[in-house]
């Protein structure tokens, strides 16, 4: 059934771009974090979105016949910021080096505001593109009625 | 039973619900660099759907491409996501209307 389908694919949206603003919070809680396991600052993360076929929700036996398909999406690859890190001088700090200098993250909060911005106005698109199609759906419904 | 006009009604439904996958499909991909936007070309495609036809999709051409290659313009597909839901319930009335026909065929008028 083609609509349930339509489900499917702004789930996928929804999915995707959750994961993006969870990444972005991150960042933004972790701008002056100095300290992280794998040693030396922390570092900024963001996703990569790709294109996938939608996932059926009754599976390739009632896969649709026609070629017109869905397109999801997925979260491909989470990216590392691999700048060099923003030098500070503060002596007094406990992970300030030799020289004084203190290795902050490189993180612009400005940035990850608008990206979040954006991540939670597309998140509204799905959203709306969901409750489109549910009232499609219950329309058919009505006509059994 | 229900006639010609009921069969491209339903029809007209299909192809509504498909563009209204290929729209989610548009918003769910309006930040993944490189995706186009697709769509159906309606009119054609409900006139080769009629005749038994399967519809198509194509790349929309004519739309601003954004740096990372992703051409999704979201106001264009918020108004077709109205339009879809709008033309739908209009079929949908019509539907309805043949399918109580039948119904009062089958009760008889009234006596039943």
């Amino acid at each position: 059934m083609s609509l349930f389908s339509s489900l499917s694919v702004s789930a996928s949206g929804m999915a995707a771009e959750r994961a993006r603003a969870a990444l972005l919070v991150e960042n933004l809680a972790n701008a002056e974090t100095t300290r992280t396991p794998e040693g030396g600052p922390y570092r900024r993360k963001d996703a990569v979105f790709a294109a996938e076929p939608a996932a059926s929700p009754f599976g390739s036996a009632f896969a649709n016949a026609i070629g017109a398909e869905g397109t999801g999406v997925r979260v491909a690859e989470v990216i590392e910021d691999t700048s060099a890190p923003e030098r500070r001088y503060l002596p007094g700090h406990p992970d300030a080096g030799p020289d004084g200098y203190v290795a902050f993250p490189h993180i612009n909060p400005a940035e990850d505001m608008v990206d979040l911005m954006s991540a939670s106005r597309n998140y509204e698109a799905n959203v709306a593109a969901i409750a489109a199609v549910k009232d499609m759906i219950s329309h058919s419904i009505d006509l059994l009625r | 039973m229900l006639d010609p006009v009921a069969r491209s009604l339903e029809r007209y439904m299909d192809l509504l619900a498909t563009r209204q996958k290929l729209v989610a499909s548009n918003i769910a991909n309006a930040e993944t660099p490189g995706y186009r936007t697709v769509d159906i070309d309606f009119e054609s495609e409900f006139r080769g759907l009629v005749a038994g036809g399967q519809p198509r999709a194509v790349e929309v051409s004519g739309l601003e491409v954004n740096h990372d290659g992703n051409n999704v313009n979201l106001d264009r597909e918020a108004r077709l996501l109205a339009e879809n839901g709008l033309r739908f319930q209009v079929a949908e009335a019509l539907l309805k209307g043949q399918v109580q026909a039948v119904r009062e065929a089958i009760s008889g008028g009234g006596s039943g």
